[in-house]
């Protein structure tokens, strides 16, 4: 899969701070791709670098296989930390400024403003606009000109619960259409709900890259219980591809080094044997508990 | 040429709806000949008249009004550098500089064309000057035939000039500081300073290399017309001797100026 964005050993220092060391990772095209950190973990940096508002101290960066230019920004709707605007003007005075630099046609301000639902104030101030307006304002500038690349720094702040659903959804969409999304975010529900790829970064070094699967591993698990727990554990030893049985309190937590077995072959073969299973469901660890653990094991 | 103008389009956009430019510029178009109506009338009828002639000479006509006129709005100079402080400090305080380039500006063509802005509205403001003098050459003229004395329009280029170097001081202190009401307040202080260092540095140590700091030399393109008559009729021949160095000074300014904030902008994070 050709990339859409490849870094190249990227590091940035403010002062003393080394906010970026030596980070490299590829965006490949049609990816949700999630860069993942805890604040001041350089995400936004990064961001800023490859927008050209920053500039790197070492490496190099590309955007479509080619070095980095202006006509390429163009073609790219960027929400970056903030929504930024005139304050003075109206929305759809600001999504003139934007469409014009972008060279993208005016006519596409309505429809861009009717998907964010901003529609009706679209002839209201920016400075009377709520901090969630001003976020789907961004948005909707961003979408200008039906990019196919599209940027976003923590695209749901400052957006209320239905107004995150709202946005996530939009994400799903625009990536179902072949868009390729880069987005930046500290919160793992939004990124495991939305994200095919991740590079994780924690104080400016960058963790790990790939597909959420194999970046992240999120391990599964089954639960099983049964009034002859002895009886069980016999059998269940006997599962191919077993892994490791832990007690727990009225069940067992087994896991496998290869996919979980299906829970209805597993009453079935249990049940075979002579055992009747009171109790069966299926676990995995979270995105959260999995990037904490990975986190956690790099600063040791 | 059409890539410009959708440039310079854009920038249009952002001021086309900004009620507060539009005060800030009427504000300059109505104080600039009214300042000089304020002198006009003081220089009139304060004064005693010989032979029914003001003891300070005709400042007021032609040829004289073309370095009393600019020389006035000199002194207003700082108006348009508060609308300027104030057009950059927006752009820092909205982060838009930032979201210029992320949608696709260089930073080369989003600094050019805030720089041409400037230059604008300098010409705009001696555009004003201009017609301000014509106003009151023609208001004094009394009958008598008009000796407009064009080739003083060298003075229009003086105040273009002058007014372009104290221009873009105030861009260098409004990128510097990036807040509206502290650039203001230091480029004020830096007006005063300078002046005091002026002050001191010629009366008191008489020091030469006081006459070419940055204001000081821009304003020296443009000699004090009212007493001169009275008190020094020698300086104009001495201005005179020294208004080429004065002139390729500023120009030199101004030049070192533009350097100087495109570097920044370009080679630095926004």
């Amino acid at each position: 899969m050709p990339s859409i964005l490849s870094l190249k050993n990227i590091s940035k220092t403010y002062g003393r701070i080394k906010a970026l060391k030596e980070v490299s990772f590829d965006v490949p095209e049609g990816s949700v791709f999630g860069i993942l950190g805890p604040n001041g973990s350089g995400k936004t940096t990064l961001l800023g670098i490859v927008m050209n508002v920053l500039l790197a101290n070492r490496g190099s960066y590309s955007w479509f296989g080619n070095p980095p230019s202006e006509k390429q920004r163009k073609d790219i709707g960027t929400l970056l930390e903030t929504p930024n605007f005139y304050h003075y003007l109206s929305a759809r005075h600001n999504l003139e400024i934007s469409a014009a630099i972008k060279n993208k046609p005016f006519e596409d301000i309505e429809r861009v403003l009717k998907i964010v639902r901003l529609y009706e104030r679209k002839d209201s101030k920016f400075q009377t606009f709520s901090l969630g307006m001003k976020q789907r304002l961004a948005i909707a500038a961003c979408l200008l000109g039906n990019p196919s690349v599209l940027v976003f720094d923590e695209p749901t702040n400052g957006l209320d619960p239905s107004g995150i659903a709202e946005i996530r959804q939009l994400i799903i969409e625009l990536a179902r259409d072949g868009k390729t999304i880069i987005m930046a975010s500290h919160l793992l529900a939004e990124v495991e709900k939305v994200c095919t790829h991740v590079a994780i970064l924690q104080q400016g070094v960058l963790i790990k890259s790939g597909e959420v699967g194999s970046a992240l591993s999120q391990e599964e698990w089954l639960e099983v219980g049964s009034n002859e727990m002895e009886k069980l554990k016999g059998v269940l030893k006997q599962l191919p591809g077993l892994k490791n049985i832990i007690n727990s309190e009225n069940h067992f937590q087994v896991y496998f080094n290869q996919p979980l077995p299906d829970s209805a072959w597993l009453n079935q073969h249990c049940f075979e044997a002579g055992i009747v299973l009171n109790f069966i469901r299926s676990g995995k660890k979270s995105l959260e508990s999995a990037f904490i653990e990975l986190t956690h094991n790099v600063s040791n | 040429m059409r890539d410009f103008f959708h440039t310079l389009r854009i920038e249009w956009l952002k001021l086309k709806y900004y009620r507060t430019f539009w005060i800030l510029l009427s504000v300059i178009v109505v104080c600039i000949p009214a300042f000089n109506y304020v002198i006009y009338d003081f220089t009139d009828n304060s004064f005693p008249k010989i032979n029914g002639k003001s003891l300070l000479g005709n400042p007021f006509s032609f040829p004289n009004v073309w370095i009393t006129v600019p020389y006035n709005a000199g002194i207003l100079v700082f108006m348009p550098a508060i609308l300027i402080i104030t057009l950059f400090t927006n752009e820092y305080s909205f982060r838009t500089h930032r979201q210029n380039i992320i949608d696709g500006w260089s930073r080369s063509r989003f600094i050019f064309i805030k720089l041409f802005e400037v230059f604008i509205l300098t010409l705009f403001v001696t555009g004003i000057v201009v017609l301000t003098c014509l106003y009151f050459g023609f208001l004094t003229r009394k009958g008598e035939p008009v000796k407009a004395g064009w080739e003083q329009l060298r003075f229009m280029v003086y105040f273009f000039v002058e007014m372009l170097d104290y221009s873009l001081i105030a861009v260098i202190f409004a990128m510097g500081i990036r807040r509206a009401g502290l650039a203001m307040g230091i480029f004020f202080l830096y007006m005063i300073v300078e002046q005091f260092v002026v002050s001191i540095g010629r009366n008191k140590y008489k020091f030469a290399w006081v006459d070419y700091l940055p204001e000081e030399v821009s304003d020296r393109l443009i000699p004090q017309p009212f007493t001169r008559k009275i008190f020094s009729p020698n300086d104009i021949v001495i201005w005179e001797k020294h208004v080429s160095l004065y002139f390729s000074v500023t120009v030199l300014y101004i030049l070192v100026f533009i350097f100087l904030i495109s570097q920044r902008f370009r080679k630095t994070d926004l």
